[in-house]
Formats: structure tokens, sequence, C-alpha cells
């Protein structure tokens, strides 16, 4: 012990001094080693897109900025919205961020806007604008949800085509109950309570965005509740769902993966989920037997949700702004980074001129097919939860989404008490 | 073992007499504190006592990072929290689970020290192995327990194989999902108090035993009139942890259940507080928020702790 | 007593029994291990058998060296942390227990209030405090939060045992012309031993295990530690429990060394005061 004790004092006194000596060592924005500007660089891990996927790509992308060296920064979970809130909150704000919502960061001066001039080489510059400028590079669009299903499990229902109008969505998963086949597979379990709102996202594309395509700016402007009738409707359309036994409740105890896995598994006959379902789908061993239609609206008429951005956005206090928007363009513009994308994040890649690479899937090319016919019959819609300019849902209020959407699914609150929680939850965000 | 009574907080020592040092000057006094008392106090000082103080400043503005400019607002987040249906779910639910925390490990904990209460390798081995869980950390725990209880896990697996058709949803029912959290920190915890209670057991002299036998005493009327008093200060000790452990469970939740599923069911306070804190970065409400629970946490472990180690004396 | 007379077999076969229910969980992991991904899901309660270290290698050789990375911020963590706890707590225990002023019962009151404060009720002004100080998202700024936040039970476990200690012993020191620092260090410190292990066993596996606070105070700029590694690794490889649960094994496995080197310790450290409350 007296020799720890010896040990122990110039221990202390030395760490002491390195506390009082160094503060900050590793903070973002400093100068690197040998010169270099370092940014920092937000990301996330999915099954999709893993450790070795951003490595690459953002190796490849730093080499195009001359004297920039990039750290990267990875999400805990797949919430990198709320990762990057809670970073705010403890003054780590990240120089360069992919795919976080720029709800509230952007109106509070956090975010830096892109320019037109950058936004030139994109096919909808304007996606999601909040006070009239993007934030978010609208790179790729991503249908969501579209509904994947199991060939195999419709023919055993002996269900010949996907589902068209919504009464036969409806009758179809009643062929399925009745051959004990659970017709929907959602999840929500853990840390990724976001899968559990994807028929919710659909039915309120069906029903109310369609019709009414600025609905959420009108209830920015308070013309519009969610209990009102329209929203409630749609809503109730989900409850409906549940209440038939449609809907798995033993997706909430499944995080994403899992609910993936469950679907791949054979758990259920259909599959409400984004298109980035599509690599998953096409590296899967049933590869051929997976179908997609887009979730079917009342007469029939294509209602594809989707979302348009999901790129990167620049903090505004960035100490090198300058490199970290060269960056963040050269990484999106790079065509190497983006055929990665296509192939292992199944995206549909929304920037002019470019041409997805050969030889991807059959579920991929599927998808592709599906939202490329919403857009013919002009068809697509913003979805729900998902979307991110100043016509979203106020800050903090996805999450609860969520959590309301799983309350659903576990048959606690039917359309009416949903709706009125929704319209509670907005007037605290809106007075906070 | 007659530590664990010294120890288990009761404070009832004889006053210090004259220590070296207090008959010297006010200069050496000022050394002695600076050289052995202000270095922990000014750590202590920095990250427990300033950001209280910190806090309750907070709690007074509308403090946001997404709103630039900071108001004060008096007692609005106070007034509004305690009428807020959220927070007093989220009270309900801290309440639940810590009650569920206190009472499954001390009455588990108990049943399997009296069981192990033997000499020998054997029995030591097997005391080993339910103190493992104790030095996991949660979130191994919290991951190795969600790879049992999703719905295609181990447990409905084999519940499905005996013929139950529908088994319950240990994590994703609303109405169990709370209980399963709770089962899960007793699981990790029942290591902990079966090995304060072998310790107290094995403080329990033989010839009290023998006595007790020899009177005529049954095993029942045995354990109820001479050992369990003399486990009382085991009791308080896994209480009070226990009560703590409760209070401040969040890694399991995060991992488990994400405060899910659905709105108010097993976001605890100490959930609540980061979510709002750190998520929702909603900074003055998140404080006073903080304030609350920890009025809480200090009224009812000081109330514990009283009536435990009174108890202690009783006996 | 009555159990050996009539059946003696009975409490060991129950104790196994109730011990291998309440293991069963751990054997999955362990099991699962070992074993190859696709026998995971297939056969969960399988033996791993031929016993594969396929799960471990690639947890240990990702590219992005994640368990290593983790592995050293761990260590320095803990080890930074728990030395200067050791350290710290036992001057101030010591201090506040031989001084006989009234400020310094109410400065152990307070202090011991700390121990029944849960971190995420500071964790937000903590970090505003850090970055006042440039110590946000440190090691540093990691190993002082600690400092503070676990000094009252290293003060509360010392002073149970600093007050064990005979007074006239420091008191003869002192009076052959050693100086305080010098009769602490040399006579009253060594004395301490069993308070010493307490603290160090148990500071030690709460701050390896710690979850919440190094998530955020060190920040993803910081690096992760081990603990909050397995949390990251289980969104992307949730299927691939097979390395998940490798994950989790060399993460739990220093702390299980440490515990199976030192159980005497711990079950002393438990009984003998070291417990928070």
């Amino acid at each position: 012990m007296n020799r720890i004790a010896r040990l122990a004092v110039p221990l202390t006194a030395l760490t002491l001094a390195a506390v009082g000596c160094s503060p900050a060592g590793t903070d973002a924005g400093s100068s690197g080693a040998g010169g270099k500007k370092e940014i920092t660089f937000l990301t996330f891990e999915t099954p999709n897109l893993d450790a070795a996927y951003w490595d690459a790509a953002i190796a490849r992308a730093e080499a195009k900025v001359p004297g920039l060296k990039v750290k990267k920064l990875v999400a805990p979970s797949t919430d990198r919205t709320g990762y990057a809130k809670q970073l705010l909150a403890s003054g780590q704000f990240p120089d360069v961020m992919i795919s976080v919502s720029p709800v509230g960061f952007a109106e509070s001066g956090q975010m830096a806007p892109w320019t037109d001039k950058e936004l030139a080489q994109y096919t909808f510059p304007h996606s999601n604008p909040i006070g009239g400028k993007v934030y978010q590079l609208p790179y790729n669009t991503q249908p969501t949800p579209l509904v994947y299903y199991s060939k195999k499990l419709f023919a055993e229902a002996d269900i010949t085509a996907p589902p068209r109008t919504y009464q036969e969505l409806l009758d179809d998963s009643a062929k399925l109950k009745s051959k004990g086949i659970d017709p929907f597979v959602v999840g929500g379990g853990g840390k990724d309570t976001f899968a559990s709102s994807y028929l919710w996202t659909a039915l309120v594309g069906t029903d109310v965005y369609k019709q009414t395509p600025d609905w959420m700016a009108q209830r920015r402007a308070g013309k519009v509740a969610f209990n009102d009738a329209g929203f409630k409707g749609a809503t109730d359309k989900f409850v409906q769902l549940v209440k038939k036994g449609y809907v798995d409740k033993a997706g909430l105890s499944r995080d994403y993966a899992n609910t993936e896995k469950a679907f791949l598994g054979g758990k259920g006959a259909m599959y409400p989920m984004g298109t980035w379902f599509a690599t998953a789908g096409d590296k899967s061993a049933m590869k051929d037997d997976i179908g997609v239609f887009a979730f079917p609206t009342d007469d029939g008429s294509l209602s594809v949700p989707s979302y348009t951005g999901g790129g990167m956005s620049v903090s505004a206090k960035s100490k090198n702004l300058k490199e970290a928007k060269e960056f963040a363009l050269a990484f999106q513009q790079d065509k190497a980074n983006l055929d990665a994308v296509v192939k292992s994040d199944g995206a549909i890649i929304a920037m002019k001129g470019y041409t997805p690479p050969a030889g991807m899937g059959p579920v991929y090319d599927a998808t592709v097919k599906v939202y490329d016919a919403a857009v013919q019959a002009k068809g697509v819609t913003n979805a729900f939860l998902v979307e991110t300019g100043d016509d979203a849902l106020l800050p903090g209020l996805v999450e609860k989404s969520y959590a309301l959407a799983q309350d659903v699914i576990a048959g606690r609150k039917d359309a009416d008490a949903a709706t009125k929680a929704l319209d509670e939850d907005w007037k605290k965000a809106a007075t906070q | 073992m007659s530590l664990v009574k010294e120890r288990a907080g009761i404070r009832t020592d004889a006053p210090p007499r004259t220590p070296p040092g207090t008959r010297r000057g006010a200069l050496p006094r000022l050394w002695h504190f600076l050289g052995f008392g202000a270095p922990g106090l000014l750590v202590y000082a920095c990250f427990v006592l300033a950001p209280i103080a910190l806090s309750v400043g907070y709690s007074f503005t509308n403090a946001n990072q997404f709103v630039p400019r900071t108001r004060f607002v008096g007692l609005d987040n106070y007034t509004r929290l305690l009428t807020d249906q959220e927070f007093l779910t989220a009270l309900k639910v801290t309440t639940i689970l810590t009650l569920i925390v206190v009472i499954v490990p001390n009455v588990l904990g108990l049943a399997v020290a009296v069981l192990l209460d033997r000499r020998g390798w054997f029995y030591n081995a097997l005391r080993g192995v339910f103190f493992v869980p104790v030095v996991l950390s949660s979130v191994v725990v919290s991951v190795v327990w969600q790879a049992m209880l999703t719905d295609d896990g181990l447990v409905n697996t084999a519940l499905r194989a005996m013929g139950v058709h529908s088994p319950p949803g240990w994590l994703s029912d609303p109405d169990i999902a709370l209980y399963s959290v709770g089962f899960i920190i007793s699981w990790q915890m029942l290591g902990f108090c079966a090995v304060v209670y072998l310790a107290g057991l094995q403080s329990v002299p033989q010839e009290l035993h023998e006595a007790a036998a020899i009177d005529g005493a049954g095993p029942w009327l045995r354990f109820r009139k001479v050992t369990w008093p003399m486990l009382a200060p085991a009791l308080t000790i896994n209480t009070v942890m226990l009560l703590i452990t409760g209070f401040k469970a969040y890694d399991h939740i995060q991992v488990l259940t994400g405060g899910g599923p659905g709105t108010g069911t097993t976001a605890t306070l100490a959930f609540s507080v980061i979510q709002t804190g750190f998520t929702a970065n909603r900074t003055g409400e998140a404080s006073a928020m903080a304030l609350l629970m920890l009025v809480i946490v200090a009224v009812v472990s000081s109330v514990a702790l009283r009536f435990l180690q009174r108890r202690e004396v009783d006996f | 007593m009555q159990d050996r007379q009539r059946t003696p077999w009975l409490r060991p076969v129950v104790a196994l029994a109730v011990t291998a229910a309440f293991f069963l969980p751990l054997y999955l992991v362990l099991a699962n291990v070992f074993k190859p991904g696709e026998d995971i899901s297939g056969h969960p309660a399988s033996l791993p058998w031929p016993p594969t270290l396929d799960n471990l290698s690639q947890a240990l050789s990702r590219p992005d060296r994640l368990f290593w990375n983790g592995l050293i911020n761990s260590v320095t963590i803990t080890l930074l942390s728990i030395v200067l706890l050791t350290v710290l707590s036992a001057m101030l225990g010591h201090y506040l227990c031989r001084s006989r002023s009234r400020t310094a019962r109410i400065t152990m009151l307070v202090l011991l209030a700390g121990l029944m404060i849960p971190p995420q009720v500071i964790l937000v002004p903590v970090t505003d405090i850090l970055q006042l100080t440039g110590m946000m998202a440190t090691l540093q700024g990691i190993v002082a939060f600690n400092v503070g936040y676990y000094v009252p039970f290293g003060v509360f476990v010392f002073s149970g045992f600093i007050r064990t200690i005979p007074l006239e012993l420091e008191e003869s020191a002192s009076l052959d012309g050693a100086g305080r620092w010098r009769v602490f260090w040399q006579i009253v410190f060594p004395l301490l031993r069993p308070a010493t292990a307490s603290v160090l066993i148990f500071l030690g596996v709460w701050i390896w295990n710690d979850f919440l606070n190094p998530l955020i105070i060190l920040g993803p700029a910081g690096g992760t530690t081990v603990t909050v590694g397995v949390y990251r690794a289980i969104g992307e490889h949730q299927q691939n429990y097979g390395q998940v649960f490798g994950l989790m094994f060399l993460a739990a496995l220093p702390v299980l060394i440490f515990y199976i080197a030192l159980q005497k310790h711990f079950v002393k450290g438990l009984t003998g005061g070291a417990v928070k409350g």
C-alpha cells in the first residue's frame, strides 16, 4: 500500500497538470496534425451503411479537398437527428452531418444554407425549404414507405396480384389472416422507435397529403388540426388495421434490424418500409420472391409519399465553413460515393446526369419502377414524419409521433385520442 | 461482521477527541485544509454542487437551444410540470419501477442467501455466479435480455414449442414492458442483495440458533425471531442501494424499450430528464424536472434511511 | 440442520437448479460467442461444439477499431479516475473525520448527500461547465466529472474506516516530528487497505460500466468507451448476434477477470460498509 501511496501522489499531480494544460485536445474545428484543417462529420451506421462504407466514402471525398482532415463521428443509434441535438446541447455540434433533419437547427441559425449555385446539380434543388432556403443537400429521393410483399405468402393466400385499392388491401389482408399469415410486419423496439410509424405515414399520404399537399403548412398556420376529420380519418384507418389484427404487435419488441429479419424470415406478408429496404431485399435469399406496390388509395390512383433530401448539412458556426462545404459537396458529387449508396442503401439519386450502376437487383428495379410510375401519374406526396422543411412537424414532435404510432399498434389509443394527443404536444412544442 | 452494523450508516460514534493539529495556529490549519480537504471538495463543488446551482437558475428560464433568446419565466416550468400529464405519468412509472426494483431483489436475494448459506467450495461457486451480473454493465445485461425477450427470442420460441399460441410481448406489450424492465434490473441486482444477506446470515452466532432450537422453536420461528432481526443492517444497505438504482435507471430503458412501447409506459423521470434536456433541447424544463426529481429522491431516501435505521436500533 | 438430517441431497440440488436457471441468459451469450452466426438463431441453446473464434476475431478486427479504441479509452478513464478518487477521497475523508469543527460536519453531510444524486439530474449543467473549461469531449473532462461525482462514495467508505483507527497512533507519530503529510501517507493510509480495496474495486467496476456519462461527456469526438461501443454496435449488427455477443464478451472480460481475481475483496468490500447508502 505504501508503494501505491508513493506512486499515487505524483500521478495525481501529473493528471491535474494534464487537465490544466491541455484544454480541449480533441475539440472540433482545431487544426489537425501536420497543419491540416480538421472538420468533424456526423454519420450513422445501419446494416446497409456500415463502418466500412463510411470510411471508404469519406476517404474519397477527403482526397478532393486538399489540406483537409475529416474526423468521423458516429451517432450511437440511427436517430442521428436526436443525437445531433444532443451534441448541440453539449456544445459538440459537428461541422458536417448527413441526413439530419434541419428543422429547428436551421431556424435557430445553427446550420448554413446552401446557395442556388451549390444546388445547381440537383434535380429538385428546392426540396424541403425552411424560410425559403435549403439546408440539406437534396441528393436522393426515398419513397417512404412502399409496401414490400412476399409473393410466396400472397400465393398461399390465393392472391394473384398486389392490391390496387384500399378495399382490395383489406380483402387481401383478410385472406392472409384466414390462412394464419400475419398481413403486416412492423417494428419499433428498443431504440428504433421510428420503425413503428410507416403505416401512419402511408395513410396520411394517401388520405391527407394527396388531397391537400400543403396540409402541414396549414397546420402550422393553425387553419387545421390533427383532430379534424381528414387527419383523424387517416389515423382511424391505421387504428382499424390494428383492430382487425392485421398488424403484428410483436413488432414492438423488434428493433429495426430484427424487423427486417422478421420480414425476410417470412413472419408476415407485407412490409411497409422505405426504399432503402430494396438493397437488403436484393441481398437476401428471397430476392426473387419480393414484390413491391404503392400503398393503395381508396380510388386506386397512385400515391407515393416520398422524401427528397437526406444529404449533407453544414454547421453555420463551423470554423472551417468553406472547407466543410467543399467536403460536403465533394462527398455528394463523387460518382463512386453515389454508386456505393445506391448499391448499399437502395437510394434513388436525384442529381442531374446520374445513372445508377448496372446490375442492380430485382427488388431495387421494381422499387424504381413504382416510383417512376408515381412521378408520371403526379402521385408523389410529402412523407408525414419524414419531411423536414418548415412545413414539417415542429421540432421534437416526430419522436412523440413515433410513440403515438406505438400506442396505436398496441391498441391503447384510438384515432381520436392519438390525434388529440398530437395536437396537445403541438401546443406544448409551440409554447416552449 | 459487526462491521455491517457499524457501517450501515448509523453515525452514533463518540465525538472524536482532540486531533493532532487543532492546537496549532491558523496558518498551518489553512495548509492542512488546502492539502487534504480542498482538492476533493473543489472537484465535488465543480461537478455536483455548481451544476445543481446552475440547474436552479435554468429552471426559472425557458432556456432552449432552438430558441435564441432565453427569458426569465419564473415558476412557469414548475407549475406546468406539476399539472402535466406526461410528467405525472413519468412519476408513476418511476414509482412502480422503483418499487419492483426494491422489493424483488430483496425478497429473492434473501431466499437465495438462505439457500446458499452453507460453507464449502460448491456454495462459494454458486454465490460467485449470482454476483456476475452485478459487475456487468447494464448495457450488456440489457442486450442479453433483449435477445431473450424479443418476440423471436428464446423465451417465446420455447413457449411456442410448449404450445402457447400467442406468448406475451415481454417488451412490446405496454402493460408488461415496465415489469419486464423491472425484472431485468432485479435480476442484475439479485446477486448484490444475496451477498449482503449472506454476510449478515453468517454473522448470526450459532449459539443463538442452538439456544432457540433447545427452546423448541421450529425453523420458521427461529428465522423470524433470531435471524431476521440480525439482518436489519443488511436490509438497510440493500434497500438504500436499490432505491438509488431504481431512481436512476436509464441504461436499461434506453436499450430495451427506448422509453416505449408507446407513450407513458417505461419512460421514467431519469429517462425524461435526458430526453427533454438533450433531445428536445428544452434545458429550462429539463432542469425543473431534474430538481423535482432531486427533491423526491432526497425525501424518499432519507425517510427510508431513517425508518430502516430506527428499525435496526429497535431490534 | 434439519435438512442435514432428513434429505441431505435436497439443498444442493435445489441450489444448483436455481443457479442454473439464473445463469441461463449468461450461458446463452457465452455459448453463442463461440458459435458460427447461422447457428445462433437456429440453435440458440445448443452447446458451441466445435467452438469457433470467428465472432471474436471479427469483433477484434473491425476496420474502425471500435473495440481497441474503446478499450484504450476505458482503461485510461477507469485507471485515472480510481487512482485520483482513492487519493482525494482518502485525504478528504481523513480531513473531515479528524476535524472537530461544525463546518466539517456540515461539509460531510453535504458530501454524503451526493451519494443519492442520480447523474441525470446534473448532466445538463455539467456539460456547460465542461464547455466553459474546455474539457468537453476530452478524457480529462470525463475523468474530472467521475472524480467529482464519485468522491462522496470514496469519502463515505474511507471515513468509515478512519474512525476505527486509534488517534494515538497519529499523535505519537506527530510528536516524533513527522509532518502531517508523512503521518497520513506512512501511517494512516497503509491501515486503510480494506477501504482502499473497496473503493478501487467498486468504483473501478462502476466507471468501467458507465454508459450515460461517457455517451454524453466524451461525445463522439473523444471516442467511445467499450460500454458505449457495445451500444453502438447493436444498431449496426443486431442481425449478427455473433459479433454483438463477441463484442459484449470482450467488453465484459476485463471486469470479469478483475472480479474473479478479487472475489474475496468484493464480498469484503460489500459487507465492510463499502456500499452506497
